[in-house]
């Protein structure tokens, strides 16, 4: 039978344990399977119910029981214990699962250091400025938790702390001292631990924060659905000028095949380099983009690119593209001149590819352009006619345009004439094609927010945008955006203004402009923290004169200076226990202690405070079967330790030795 | 050579045998408080004064008498009050005539013990008076110094200082006591006993004395053979670095209060029949030593004794 004693928790620190573990593991219920979270929510209501009506631990044959059908069902989830995710719903489940268990203080210590483990986890997910409320919120309240426990372990001789009127928030202070005396170690970790330029092992299975962004594809509704999303793209520091709203297209994919319902990039555009580049001096806008993880392998630059990043090739269409995709925030200088000339001559095989459409499809846009084409000869006037019809007709700039079926461009031209700026484009380029004129979509982030504190102009994802470039012979590629000729307000002011609705429930503008303003502290956390790479810490390195330390010498380094720092202090350790050491070289408090431990063995509970007369007299009394033993023992140990005649140590060596109490009960 | 040594050793030990006597008859006389006497003689073979303070009627001035009854000593018994005088403690000189001079009359401080009861009752300048006798074994008057018997004990009692007409003894002059030690309601069945048999007044006139305060001096220095170790010095020394330790007491012990405890400890190790002190015995004195020399800082609701047995089991004995 469990007996209460002092080593059970109190009831506050139990309970900041398990807000502690709940604070912690709320965020990784998000990703959790459903079946898992009900799993975890049950132990840690048990441990609460227990704890209220003083419940004892659960027979040890529950919680295996309870701790293989946990582990089966987990298994059976993921198929498997393999990855980040099953991992650490592993260890969620399991830490809930302690919590049956967590009676003593050694119990809920090892509760609450693993609850800072697990807040660490959450990185591997994410790591985006958000996560900075909540390491703060479970930094707390495992503080407070620990901070009870150990209070209550340091005072346990005595049962009970001394109340001096502590409360949670003198607990929190405290703990809260311990931590910034850490923080000089834990920022010279951040600073000077190894950081790989890439991961030990393999790539991760799933990129940090990644959103979906722009894809390799362009059907109706895939822009649109992007509209719906306010999470940054990426966000651009201009040197001198930035250009205004109505120049600012960020250039992304480029499309040149169309099947009648999706827009693809085309073999040719994604394997022929670029064969002239724009050149750096005379570049316009010089800037620095910080790049959010996509996944995708495009990285964004204003037109006309007159800079390749490292590790990015540049297309025949001035894509962008990163050889590895981008999976984690990415940043680098860009530079661009929009006066770039594009292709002034076309070659016979692009010139095809950008002439030709789907056959069989839209027989009545086609059967307009032949008309306009038998009209003119101009492809200027074509271009013109196009925009004017959509300016003049009744179009719409709409959230919700109604689905098209097979026939898109025909649909969308003589009987929804609703759309957005997918639509525009592909209707506008497959009407050029139609009447001779080479013409392809380009997919990219039209505007941004320029932030007056950051000097730094926010693109989201919400800016994306698509527009049509057209052929003209001896000017080249040019950009014409059909979604200005019937929404100007998109280009001037952003997507967000142009529309008559609200996108969603919560589509309030001041709620858009105090997460705009919020924003610098996610540019700030990325620069600062997430973008401290293998890269940073090298310059830094530089700054110091380390510069050799790449990062095998770095790894070296380190391991050098842990088995130093490991080695001295091993050799110091009987210094700084010498005092202790003295002590316990005296042979008879030795034997006092052996005596002790047996006494503790047999079930006795000695304090560190008992006087020896008193021990022996409370031992004798609990075990009385041992009572004259143990009276002996204590007479010869005080006569040992305290007078002046100390013979006897080895009457007292044998005693010690021969005393049995556990077997003798 | 040797018989002499072994003469003392007869003598020493029927002092002893007269000295465990003198504590059995005591505890006859005030039932049910067998550690109180052990510490009260404790104080004595230290030739240390003793403070008992507890409310009305609970025993002090009847320990206080059965000690001096069983000592032997000549002993003068001070009833304080707020209008006692200084004079009425030490003595006056008063101008004899016929011999054309002043004659001092000696008052009742000269005794080898002196009973000083209710003393927080009197008002300052009186208690300072007795206090300042105590510290000095010597009184000044007018120029002349007295010496005192020897040995001086002051036996004290004194209420509660929440009651209504008392002048606290102030902390440098409460130093002046070795132990103080409080007594307490008694057992249930002690009581029972104190009810039927016959009045204690009589009990202490029917009781002589066991010992004299000759033997208190010689008992005095059989204690000083007591052994003490370094293992045990530790854990004076832990001890008194803990009274220090401001979240127990407002000011700890000084090493003086360090040195009365181990007298009085080798005193009590000498009653327990044991030739050397262990961390039992140091237990056992601590509080009657320590808890009128500290108090409890401001703002702590929380008794003094309290303090002290919380602070006894947060040190461990080395």
């Amino acid at each position: 039978m469990k007996t209460l004693s002092t080593r059970d928790l109190k009831r506050n620190a139990i309970l900041w344990v398990i807000i502690a573990l709940s604070v912690t593991t709320i965020p990784h219920f998000i990703d959790m399977p459903a079946i898992l979270i009900p799993i975890t929510l049950v132990p840690i209501a048990w441990r609460l119910l227990a704890e209220f009506r003083n419940w004892k631990p659960m027979p040890l044959i529950f919680r295996v029981f309870a701790t293989v059908v946990a582990v089966s069902v987990l298994v059976v989830t993921y198929g498997g214990l393999m990855g980040r995710r099953a991992a650490v719903s592993l260890l969620v489940m399991m830490l809930a699962l302690k919590l049956l268990e967590t009676f003593s203080i050694r119990d809920a210590r090892i509760v609450a250091s693993l609850c800072l483990f697990l807040c660490a986890t959450q990185f591997l997910f994410s790591q985006r400025f958000a996560m900075v409320f909540y390491i703060v919120a479970c930094l707390l309240s495992t503080l407070i938790a620990l901070m009870y426990l150990h209070r209550q372990e340091a005072y346990l001789p005595i049962h009970e702390a001394p109340d001096t009127g502590r409360s949670m928030f003198t607990e929190l202070g405290f703990g809260l001292r311990l931590l910034l005396l850490a923080f000089p170690i834990g920022l010279t970790m951040f600073l000077l631990f190894p950081r790989w330029s890439s991961p030990l092992w393999g790539v991760p299975e799933a990129a940090l924060d990644a959103r979906s962004g722009l894809s390799n594809s362009m059907t109706p509704g895939s822009i649109q659905n992007l509209f719906m999303d306010d999470s940054p793209a990426f966000r651009a520091t201009f040197q001198g000028s930035v250009p205004n709203n109505v120049f600012m297209y960020w250039r992304g994919p480029v499309f040149w095949d169309f099947d009648g319902q999706t827009w693809q990039s085309s073999y040719l555009s994604r394997n022929l380099p670029a064969e002239t580049k724009p050149s750096l001096a005379d570049a316009q806008f010089r800037y620095e983009i910080q790049m959010e993880p996509t996944e995708q392998h495009w990285i964004f630059a204003l037109d006309y690119p007159a800079m390749v990043p490292k590790g990015t090739r540049l297309t025949m269409d001035y894509q962008l593209v990163s050889r590895r995709s981008i999976t984690q925030l990415r940043i680098y200088p860009m530079a661009s001149d929009p006066a770039f000339q594009d292709s002034p001559e076309l070659k016979n095989t692009l010139l095809r590819a950008a002439l030709e459409t789907p056959v069989g499809y839209n027989p009545r846009t086609a059967q307009m352009m032949s008309e306009w084409r038998a009209e003119t000869s101009s492809d200027a006037e074509i271009i013109r006619r196009a925009l004017a019809y959509f300016n003049q007709e009744e179009f719409h700039y709409t959230l919700n345009p109604p689905l098209l079926s097979r026939h898109t461009v025909d649909e969308f031209l003589f009987e929804t004439r609703r759309g957005f700026c997918e639509h525009y484009a592909s209707a506008f380029t497959i009407m050029m094609r139609m009447a001779g004129i080479p013409a392809r979509v380009v997919t990219g982030y039209q505007g941004g927010w320029y932030s007056g504190i950051g000097s730094y102009v926010l693109v989201r994802q919400s800016d994306a945008h698509a527009w049509s470039e057209v052929w003209i012979k001896g000017t080249g590629w040019t950009r014409i955006d059909p979604t200005a000729a019937v929404a100007p307000d998109r280009v001037e002011q952003g997507a967000m203004n142009s529309l008559a609705e609200r996108r969603h429930l919560l589509d309030f503008e001041w709620l858009m402009s105090a997460r705009n303003t919020l924003d610098l502290l996610q540019r700030g956390w990325n620069n600062w923290v997430i973008a401290f790479g293998a890269d940073a810490q090298s310059r830094l390195f530089t700054i110091f004169g380390w510069g050799i330390f790449d990062s095998a010498r770095l790894i070296i380094a380190m391991m050098s200076i842990i088995m130093v720092a490991g080695t001295a202090i091993f050799l110091l350790l009987p210094f700084f226990f010498r005092f202790r050491a003295a002590r316990e070289q005296d042979a008879v408090l030795k034997l006092w202690q052996k005596f002790i431990r047996k006494l503790e063995k047999a079930g006795f509970t000695a304090k560190p405070s008992m006087g020896p007369i008193e021990l022996g007299t409370l031992a004798g009394a609990q075990l009385e079967f041992a009572a004259n033993r143990i009276e002996q023992i204590t007479e010869l140990y005080i006569r040992c330790r305290y007078s002046k005649n100390t013979d006897g140590r080895e009457k007292l060596t044998e005693l010690v030795r021969d005393f049995k109490p556990q077997t003798a009960a | 050579m040797t018989e002499i040594s072994l003469q003392k050793s007869t003598v020493a030990d029927d002092r002893k045998v007269r000295l465990k006597q003198a504590v059995d008859t005591v505890n006859q006389i005030l039932l049910g408080k067998e550690q109180q006497v052990k510490l009260a003689f404790s104080c004595l073979l230290a030739r240390g004064h003793l403070l008992i303070e507890d409310l009305p009627g609970v025993g002090k001035t009847t320990l206080a008498h059965a000690l001096a009854t069983v000592i032997g000593a000549h002993y003068q018994r001070i009833q304080f009050t707020s209008d006692l005088l200084p004079a009425d403690i030490l003595g006056v000189s008063i101008y004899r005539r016929d011999q054309e001079k002043f004659e001092f009359h000696p008052g009742p401080i000269f005794a080898e013990l002196v009973l000083a009861d209710e003393v927080n009752r009197a008002t300052p300048k009186s208690q300072s008076a007795l206090l300042e006798a105590m510290a000095e074994g010597q009184v000044t008057i007018e120029g002349d110094t007295h010496i005192l018997p020897k040995p001086f004990i002051v036996i004290a009692t004194q209420n509660p200082l929440d009651l209504v007409g008392t002048f606290p003894l102030p902390d440098s002059q409460l130093d002046r006591f070795l132990l103080s030690i409080t007594l307490g309601f008694p057992a249930p069945e002690v009581e029972r006993e104190l009810l039927t048999a016959i009045d204690r007044a009589i009990v202490l006139k029917d009781t002589s004395a066991l010992i004299s305060p000759v033997d208190v001096l010689e008992l005095n220095k059989d204690c000083q053979e007591i052994h003490i170790s370094e293992a045990l010095l530790d854990y004076v020394q832990a001890l008194l670095a803990e009274t220090r330790n401001n979240r127990w007491f407002q000011t700890g012990l000084s090493p003086r209060a360090g040195i009365a405890l181990l007298q009085c400890c080798k005193a009590y190790a000498f009653l327990n029949d044991r030739d050397f002190v262990v961390p039992d015995d140091i237990k056992a004195i601590f509080p009657a030593l320590a808890r009128h020399r500290i108090t409890v800082p401001h703002g702590m609701e929380i008794a003094v004794e309290e303090q002290i047995s919380g602070l006894l089991n947060q040190v461990a004995i080395p």
